[in-house]
């Protein structure tokens, strides 16, 4: 018996046009059409550049190797240059990371379980160097430490690297740390364990994942940043700077390796996280009552407030933002607005490039970013969404100036030929890196919101597409906002891909580089403290809108 | 007028890894109020989210008024459907809240006022319409649920635990006030509970599932009289178990069983499908156990006592609980067992005492034993 059941009750000619349209949309037929054509383009921009340029280093094996290997007059230099770049690359990753951490401990604990006027303050002025592009901040930190005579090179990279690396750290510490129930450390101490011995025994083995889903993204961090050490590098090469500098030469060849190295590495980091943050766990039984006691005391607890306040003006805040200070600097009118190459006029079309080029991939990312939240949170595919879930973070975990010459080799002249580096190609490389930062906040939403309120709109006799219009959407336009502004901000200070594929158009961050370069000085300061207050903005408003810090 | 058929319904979860429901069959004919009744993961909710459409069988189909429904998306399945959590949308106003189905229905302006004040004035919620549902504790929202659940004139009602989130006092009230709203509209109504008692209280019918599979279904009398499982009987009502085997087959049909270790010898039931040796279990509800002092003369008596079956206990402790009172009684071989009387019984039994234990043989039931009678009288 298989009729048609029909309704008499749903009168649908009367229904009205929106509806009606919605209905007509939620045909299962539908559906499947946008989770093609959201599948499709996060493959073509996500995937499609980093298998290509595999698949690109895999083809050009003999131009590689005699250009890398093998060159005429200078033999294997190139190669040495990059075993070089890498190691210098991994030891300021991971000392900038293991200072981090011994930062970001007690600052986590002070930010999650004091209460303290202020409180909120701080905690913003934490996560603000994650919003400021690296370029401005890392401008700031060479005029900081410069008073003090530290000119660039390795110690000043590493300085800068902890500035923009420390909140990431602290915000995923705090993210545990909120989760974990007060009350495991009130049983603890209320069975006898002393400060120290609970936060040992007790707390540390429950921040375990975010200690090591922070870290790891710290490390990735400062393992692709370009911006900053551009300016802070004097004559050392990190990997980035040394794709920089190949591009900028035309060595493609020389470049694609290094970007097939780095894009390895990194993705081997970011598996690791996904498997190390669900296994093994930290077995603590040895307990020193005493001397754990003794370290508990208050005044001890005081000095390592106290320490590690000062630790953090001295080393993070200041340098961050000691830029400001300096905006007066004497010539700044002279050289920005009176000289005859109207720089003026360059920094206000790169300002306007690096708004216009944000605005667009928010926009672009909301109309994919949306449903592919949808596909990872609701589609039934099994392994196929743990799989898209894992490879989403792809374009986070790369270092940029990778990334963007993968795409400029898929997307360029060289690969697919749609694109001249210009205003599109960043665009594009744009869209790509920022995609992550605006699907997760929506995932994130999307699994705390109620899937009961969906079924009952349903049973109510709301279509698929109306139910998302009028209950799905307005519980996790939060998370969009959230994830729009995130995306925005990350557009907004990015420089190593820009610089890859930038051709004639310069976004701030860019700008900021040039001008250090070419010792303009007091415009660099001047365009990196608007960029400065501009993204402190930006965050300030992000926090406003969403309290779970996305 | 509707009347809803499931055939050979099957449902599995993780590519079959999870059996939810297993084949099940079962017909709820129009205004019928059927209970779905068992303990948490028996396949209970399932079974009505297939029937309101928010899930797919994975066999089997369903029929509403005879129609295969296959495919169907809730939202054309005109049903009204409450939830345990209520789900109320909390980003709109108790009015918006109950016209919500209506305007997806299309309705005209004027029918929509109309039926949504209907709905608000049945749960005394209309005073309220401008206001936004979070002002109401767990009974206004639930209260709010099912006006919007009705509001639409679905004529088959869903609930999942609609009183599963009230506290057990307010609940009591509540579920009346729930039967007279659903007879008074003539729905079709399902209802999933876990609670016993709420489904003998106001169920037509009730249908026990239990591990993905129906055990039984009948009227709450029947179901409470005549169960079929020692599941059943222990399910519903309180209810003694104890282990025996079977002594003698009489020639009136009747049997002698004898509780083991040296317990009494009880004749009673119906021998049909029983041998000689078999391990059984007995089982007699707490309130079916009358007690008597040992010595009392049932000869001179006003009892029927020609149809009971006596045998002596000893009483190890009694409890006051409000309207009843419990007495706690072993026997010599160390079985336990609980009798239940009203609050105001008089006799003070000393604890020590040996009491003289009458049962109807009525109300006596035997059921082959199963290997673990502790899983089969565990609640999963």
């Amino acid at each position: 018996m298989k009729e048609e059941y029909e309704l008499e009750s749903k009168n649908e000619p009367n229904l009205p046009l929106t509806l009606k349209v919605d209905r007509f949309f939620s045909k299962p037929i539908y559906r499947k059409a946008l989770d093609t054509i959201t599948i499709l383009f996060f493959v073509l921009v996500i995937i499609g550049p980093i298998i290509n340029i595999f698949s690109t280093i895999f083809l050009n094996i003999p131009s590689i190797y005699h250009d890398v290997f093998n060159d005429e007059l200078i033999g294997n230099l190139k190669w040495l240059n990059i075993i070089n770049s890498l190691g210098i690359s991994f030891s300021i990753a991971a000392i900038a990371v293991g200072i981090d951490i011994l930062i970001a401990f007690p600052m986590a604990i002070i930010l999650t379980r004091y209460n303290f006027r202020g409180k909120k303050f701080l905690d913003a002025l934490v996560d603000l160097p994650m919003a400021v592009p690296t370029s401005a901040l890392g401008f700031s930190v060479l005029l900081f430490w410069n008073l003090f005579g530290i000119n660039p090179g390795m110690e000043l990279i590493i300085l800068g690297h902890i500035v923009f690396t420390f909140p990431y750290i602290v915000r995923n510490l705090k993210i545990v740390l909120e989760k974990a129930d007060v009350l495991y450390e009130d049983a603890a101490r209320t069975l006898g364990a002393s400060g120290i011995t609970v936060f040992r025994t007790i707390t540390l083995p429950l921040m375990k994942e975010g200690l090591i889903a922070g870290s790891i993204l710290a490390f990735t961090r400062s393992l692709g940043e370009t911006g900053a050490t551009l300016i802070l590098s004097g004559l050392v090469e990190t990997a980035p700077i040394l794709i920089v500098g190949f591009r900028r030469q035309l060595q493609l060849p020389s470049a694609s390796l290094l970007a097939g190295i780095l894009i390895s590495i990194s993705l081997c980091l970011l598996f690791s996280i996904k498997f190390l943050s669900r296994r093994g766990s930290f077995s603590i039984s040895k307990i020193y009552p005493k001397f754990e006691r003794l370290l508990s005391r208050k005044t001890l607890r005081h000095i390592r407030d106290l320490l590690i306040i000062i630790v953090l003006l001295f080393i993070i805040l200041i340098p961050s933002f000691y830029i400001i200070t300096q905006i007066a600097r004497g010539n700044l009118i002279s050289e920005l607005f009176l000289a005859k190459d109207y720089k003026w006029v360059y920094l206000y079309t790169s300002f306007m490039s690096s708004i216009q080029i944000g605005s667009l991939a928010v926009l672009i990312n909301l109309v994919f970013g949306i449903p592919f939240a949808f596909i990872i949170t609701k589609r039934k595919w099994g392994k196929f969404i743990t799989f898209l879930d894992t490879i989403l973070d792809i374009p986070i975990a790369i270092p940029s100036a990778a990334l963007g010459f993968a795409i400029f080799l898929f997307w360029g002249p060289a690969g697919i030929g749609l694109f001249q580096p210009g205003f599109f190609m960043i665009l594009f490389v744009h869209i790509t890196f920022t995609f992550p930062y605006m699907v997760r906040p929506i995932i994130g939403v999307l699994e705390s919101s109620d899937k009961g309120v969906e079924e009952a709109a349903r049973t109510l006799g709301a279509s698929n597409l109306t139910v998302f219009r009028k209950i799905t959407f307005p519980s996790i336009k939060q998370g969009i906002i959230a994830g729009g502004i995130m995306v925005f901000t990350r557009s907004l200070g990015e420089t190593g891909a820009t610089i890859v594929v930038m051709g004639n158009i310069r976004t701030i961050p860019v700008l900021i580089v040039d001008w250090v370069e070419a010792n303009y000085l007091a415009s660099a300061i001047f365009a990196s403290t608007i960029i400065i207050i501009f993204s402190a903005a930006l965050i300030f408003a992000l926090r406003t809108v969403s309290k779970r810090r996305v | 007028m509707p009347n809803i058929e499931l055939r050979n319904v099957t449902k599995t979860f993780d590519e079959g890894k999870v059996l939810a429901v297993d084949d099940i069959s079962l017909q709820i004919s129009d205004g019928d109020y059927v209970f779905l009744l068992g303990p948490s993961g028996c396949g209970k909710t399932t079974t009505l989210r297939i029937i309101a459409g928010l899930e797919e069988p994975t066999k089997g189909e369903v029929l509403i008024d005879g129609k295969n429904v296959k495919g169907i998306p809730p939202e054309d399945r005109d049903m009204g459907f409450i939830f345990q959590n209520f789900e109320i949308f909390q980003n709109m106003t108790v009015w918006e809240n109950v016209t919500f189905g209506l305007e997806m229905r299309g309705f005209e302006e004027s029918y929509i006022i109309k039926k949504a004040e209907e709905a608000l004035s049945i749960v005394d919620l209309l005073k309220y319409s401008e206001e936004f549902p979070s002002i109401f504790g767990n009974p206004g929202l639930q209260k709010l649920g099912i006006a919007r659940a009705i509001a639409t004139g679905a004529k088959i009602l869903i609930m999942d635990e609609p009183l599963g989130s009230l506290d057990p006092k307010v609940s009591k009230v509540f579920r009346h006030e729930l039967r007279n709203l659903i007879k008074d509209l003539g729905l079709t109504a399902i209802h999933v509970t876990h609670n016993q008692e709420e489904a003998l209280a106001i169920a037509d019918k009730i249908i026990v599932m239990r591990a993905g599979k129906i055990l039984q279904m009948g009227s709450p009398y029947n179901l409470y009289e005549k169960p079929e499982s020692i599941f059943t009987a222990n399910f519903l009502g309180e209810t003694n178990f104890l282990q025996g085997f079977i002594l003698k087959l009489l020639e009136d049909n009747k049997m002698v069983v004898w509780i083991r270790l040296g317990g009494p010898k009880i004749t009673c039931g119906n021998n049909d499908g029983f041998n000689l040796d078999d391990n059984v279990i007995i089982a007699f509800r707490y309130e079916d156990v009358y007690l008597f002092p040992r010595n009392y003369p049932f000869e001179k008596s006003q009892y029927d006592w020609k149809d009971m079956e006596f045998f002596e206990a000893k009483l190890e402790s009694s409890r006051f609980i409000g309207a009843t009172k419990r007495f706690y009684l072993k026997l010599d071989s160390g079985d336990s067992f609980v009798s239940i009387k009203p609050g105001y019984y008089e006799e003070n039994y000393s604890v020590g005492e040996y009491l003289k234990i009458a049962i109807h043989r009525k109300d006596i039931h035997i059921f082959n034993a199963p290997d673990d009678l502790e899983k089969e009288l565990s609640l999963m």
